[in-house]
């Protein structure tokens, strides 16, 4: 138990340093670039709502609520980002870079909206027709197509809008050479073994869908095998709720455990100590306010900086 | 409260107490307009008195123009339209069964609404990804049908011989608990986004009003407002117990059905457009009643005011008491409601 | 001094007669045992049912030869074992406290979720879970119990200050209202300080994810309250008959209240605390009971702890199964049972 939280501790401050290292490659790469085209008049794209919306030409002040991850890969600073319970909570992983942002409520009040006098609105998800047209009243709206689930799509998606179509590429070549590094770690230190991200609410337990969030980064690109229990999950949600009695039957060998808990109550448990992952003291720790839970470029290279360093460690 | 008046006389317009209303409804009308004003300038942005005043002359911003005309203006009326028609509603369930507790919140024809309503977004979201435009613009409609399910049921429920005003309610208080744990179990089906917004569409909540709302409940209130105004002199009959009713040529059990779907109409319109607020039903007839006795001709305008009064200023009080999150104003109507209601329990008579 | 032993003497011998002509002519002892037996038989079946498959060979396994390293012992020691004690103890606690309102009040609408006393509880927790979120498992018991009292308070309240006392009715009115206040405070302060999803559980109610140390406090509860109330059951038998035939048979009512009350607000706040608010057990089963049983409480007080505990662990297993792999609330099952009941009671009630 203690070996588990030195080496927790050890961990988040390697991984701190990593993810700082991750930031500076990134801002590096994208400031060469940072042409404005003039000549052009203001486009019109078809949105997800089926409606032809006219981009203004450069928009200042965007609001692009849960975007903002992708804004900051394009290096476009939106003006206002996501909160929840009145702006405590925001997306901290991304705080180096949005710090001086100021909050916005997640369901978009329009007050709050307007506050911010947007020139540009991009809405991630759907949205009821009564209020597109309200917001469509403050500035042009646009929703997007792309599934918010696919992080690619999205970028693209956004990289159109935004007129950065090459750095939104650029960005997603940079983030597979990077994954590719992840994946030869994961080769040669877990080939062939199985990996979950368990997020944990006091005794509640939640796993990420396997294409999803960081469970498309710890599959798809990290290369970890799907746990056989999570093959018939048929959830619909980013993370899915899960039993402990599930979570006990998972044939799990690496568990990258979310929980703010210093000490979470269910690590005492002879259940928890049972799974296979924490018999062989292959479980890491982090707290909610990391990468893990979210969406995007970013913080899917977090996410793979901390597979490698957790694998790393584990040595 | 207990005044009665003399029954010979059913026209209003040769009684006394008709120019006590007329003043009333005036001082009522300057009420809403100030608190109306009051609405206006509440909210997450600032939005002074002499702001309002340059708006309206047309010197404003353009973000104070959209602001007042377009969110703060859609949501006081919306206010003061859902206010109107649930204390209305509530003043014709209290006539028709005859009883001070009757409550369309309290009886579930909100929470028959409400189920209908959310059970219907859940089965068009499933065939189409989303809920469809046309769907979103029928939700008075199927309100309606869950409002009279859940009416229809309780009629069913209590009738036994006839139906008593007591069993009513008491079987309305058990159809309640039963839409409500319908409701829980589709609203467990939904996602989790859905699944948010229903909870605080269903607590009752009018801040993404638009005009679209707007204008979505204005027909059924020009509508089935008249009507219960004209069906008015029917309540006031009634009250005077079944005998005499008969006796004066109405059949009873057919008005008392009439009555009961104009009610359900005003209120599951309301339903459908702010979610389930109870208790405005219940406070605005009985101060009603308190000022201008039981006569229905006069306490159905007044009820439908001091309602309006009632939603606007909890609606003010939800966006700025606890601001900067947004409580339902369902929420804040209920904290006020429910204490008056215990009150009446406590003093009402058996 | 003879002549009042005299007199205490008859009112023991009424006592005894009265009591014998109120048990009924059913078998009652049979009935108990063998509605145990199927509690019991119920309970293990239950044990089956999950995410996990268990055989029966594993079930026994895990009693006689208990394996520390077997993942199939300890889900079915550590998970579903506590599940099924505490659907049972909760549908006992609920059931009882149910009872003993009926009695006590003489009302047959009298129940610990229609009296306000289970959003009384939520509210508690709400508050605790706001401004106390490292509140411990006996932390949120002390809230759930104070909270409790605080919905029964207000509704009793309401009774005293009002004109012709409590009818059922008004009882049923009153809980609804302070229902309705309760809940509505506790959203608000679920959005306000943005606790909603651990408070939506307490609404839903559920026995999902209780643990052994959990149910070691309710056993404990269990044996210590529910005894305290076998101990009324003779009292209450006698209440039955009216207040007045009591006093003059050598009840001591006011003792009996202020005891019975407590027992309510413990069992009730335990059973909060412990699954959330789910309703109407014990609306439902002390009248069942009644109609099996007689009106002898030394049979129906008993008989309503195994029928309560009977429903909710059978609700609890068409929770696991309706629609998996989620779980359904149990107090949404509960609810569609009981209220048909209520309004089968409206109908009888509402006469005048």
């Amino acid at each position: 138990m203690k070996k588990m939280m030195i080496g927790a501790m050890t961990l988040s401050l390697t991984l701190a340093a990593c993810a700082a290292e991750t930031d500076e490659q990134e801002n590096g790469m994208l400031t060469e670039e940072e042409t404005v085209e003039t000549e052009e008049g203001p486009r019109v794209m078809t949105d997800g709502a089926g409606n032809e919306v006219e981009i203004p030409e450069d928009p200042e002040a965007i609001i692009a609520s849960y975007l903002e991850d992708y804004l900051v890969a394009l290096d476009v600073m939106p003006a206002a980002q996501w909160s929840i319970g009145d702006g405590e909570g925001v997306q901290f992983y991304l705080q180096d870079e949005l710090a001086d942002v100021p909050t916005i409520p997640y369901d978009l009040p329009y007050e709050s909206v307007l506050e911010y006098e947007p020139d540009l609105i991009i809405i991630r998800d759907e949205v009821e027709q009564d209020m597109l047209e309200q917001y469509q009243l403050i500035a042009p709206t646009y929703v997007m197509n792309a599934s918010p689930t696919d992080w690619r799509e999205t970028l693209l998606e956004l990289g159109e809008i935004l007129d950065k179509e090459d750095e939104a590429n650029e960005v997603i070549e940079s983030y597979d050479v990077r994954a590719e590094e992840t994946a030869d770690v994961v080769a040669e230190r877990a080939d062939g073994e199985t990996a979950a991200a368990i997020w944990m609410i006091d005794t509640t337990l939640f796993v990420v869908h396997p294409e999803r969030s960081s469970g498309a980064v710890l599959y798809q690109d990290a290369g970890f095998e799907l746990p056989s229990v999570l093959n018939d999950l048929s959830d619909e949600a980013d993370w899915a709720s899960i039993s402990l009695e599930e979570l006990a039957e998972m044939d799990v060998d690496h568990l990258f455990l979310i929980s703010d808990d210093e000490e979470p109550a269910l690590t005492e448990d002879r259940l928890w100590q049972n799974i296979p992952a924490v018999e062989n003291e292959n479980v890491y720790t982090f707290d909610s306010q990391s990468a893990w839970l979210y969406y995007g470029p970013i913080a899917n290279e977090q996410v793979l900086g901390f597979i490698e360093e957790s694998l790393e460690a584990a040595d | 409260m207990h005044k009665e008046h003399a029954e010979k006389d059913w026209s209003p317009y040769k009684d006394k107490a008709f120019k006590r209303t007329v003043y009333l409804l005036l001082f009522l009308l300057v009420m809403i307009l100030l608190s109306i004003l009051v609405s206006l300038g509440s909210g997450h942005l600032t939005l002074t008195l002499p702001d309002i005043i340059r708006t309206v002359r047309g010197q404003g911003t353009d973000a104070h123009r959209l602001l007042l005309y377009q969110f703060r203006l859609p949501r006081t009326l919306l206010a003061l339209l859902v206010g109107a028609a649930m204390a209305s509603a509530g003043a014709v369930f209290q006539g028709v069964t005859e009883n001070g507790l009757a409550d369309p919140g309290i009886i579930g024809i909100h929470s028959g609404s409400g189920f209908f309503v959310v059970l219907f977004l859940y089965l068009t979201s499933l065939n189409e990804g989303s809920v469809p435009v046309w769907a979103d613009r029928g939700l008075p409609f199927i309100a309606f049908l869950g409002g009279l399910t859940a009416a229809g049921l309780i009629y069913l429920l209590a009738w036994k011989k006839g139906v008593t005003p007591v069993r009513l309610v008491l079987v309305g208080i058990g159809i309640n608990s039963g839409f409500a744990a319908a409701l829980m179990l589709v609203q467990l089906r939904m996602s989790e986004s859905d699944f948010n917004r229903a909870i605080t569409w269903l607590s009752g909540s009018i801040w993404n009003a638009s005009w679209t709302t707007v204008l979505r409940l204005l027909p059924w209130f020009l509508i089935f407002f008249p009507l219960a105004l004209y069906k008015a002199k029917v309540l006031s009959i009634m009250q005077l117990g079944e005998e005499m009713a008969v006796g004066l040529g109405s059949s009873i059990q057919k008005e008392r059905l009439i009555l009961l779907v104009l009610g359900v109409a005003l209120a599951a319109s309301s339903v459908a457009a702010a979610g389930g607020i109870a208790f405005v039903g219940l406070v605005a007839p009985h101060l009603a009643r308190r000022l201008v006795g039981g006569k229905f001709q006069r306490l159905l305008p007044i009820s439908a005011c001091i309602g309006a009064l009632l939603i606007i200023l909890s609606d003010s009080i939800a966006r700025s008491v606890l601001a900067p999150s947004e409580i339902p104003v369902g929420l804040i109507v209920a904290v006020i409601g429910a204490p008056y209601f215990i009150y009446l329990l406590i003093t009402i008579k058996e | 001094m003879e002549q009042i032993r005299k007199k205490e003497l008859t009112k023991k011998e009424t006592q005894k007669r009265l009591l014998k002509r109120l048990s009924a002519p059913h078998p009652t002892a049979l009935i108990l045992f063998s509605s145990l037996a199927v509690l019991i038989i119920v309970m293990i079946v239950s044990l089956s049912i999950g995410a996990a498959s268990v055989t029966w060979e594993t079930i026994a396994d895990s009693f006689l030869s208990f394996d520390e390293t077997n993942t199939s012992h300890l889900i079915l020691r550590d998970l579903r074992v506590p599940r099924v004690l505490a659907a049972a103890l909760v549908g006992a606690f609920l059931a009882v406290s149910g009872v003993i309102m009926q009695a006590l009040t003489l009302n047959p609408l009298a129940s610990p979720s229609i009296m306000g006393v289970t959003s009384g509880s939520a509210f508690m927790l709400a508050l605790a879970f706001a401004f106390y979120p490292q509140s411990n498992y006996y932390q949120l018991i002390m809230w759930s119990f104070s909270g409790a009292a605080l919905g029964a308070g207000m509704v009793f309240l309401i009774g005293s200050f009002s004109k012709r006392g409590l009818t059922p009715v008004k009882l049923a009115l009153a809980g609804a209202a302070v229902s309705a206040l309760l809940q509505s405070l506790s959203t608000i302060i679920a959005i306000h300080f943005n606790v909603a999803r651990d408070i939506t559980f307490w609404y839903a109610g559920g026995v999902a994810g209780v643990r052994m140390e959990t149910v070691r406090i309710a056993g404990i509860i269990a044996v210590v309250v529910l005894a305290a109330a076998f101990m009324l059951s003779r009292s209450l038998t006698i209440m039955g008959l009216g207040e007045e035939m009591a006093r003059g048979l050598g009840v001591k009512i006011g003792r009996l209240k202020v005891i019975s009350t407590l027992i309510v607000l413990l069992l009730t706040g335990a059973a909060v605390s412990i699954a959330g608010t789910v309703g109407f057990i014990g609306l439902v089963i002390p009248h069942i009971s009644k109609k099996v049983m007689g009106l002898d409480y030394r049979w129906v007080l008993p008989s309503s702890a195994v029928f309560g505990a009977l429903l909710l662990v059978i609700a609890d297993i068409a929770a696991r199964t309706i629609n998996i792999p989620y779980e359904t609330p149990v107090g949404a099952l509960t609810a569609l049972i009981g209220v048909p009941f209520f309004l089968f009671l409206a109908r009888k009630e509402g006469r005048g």
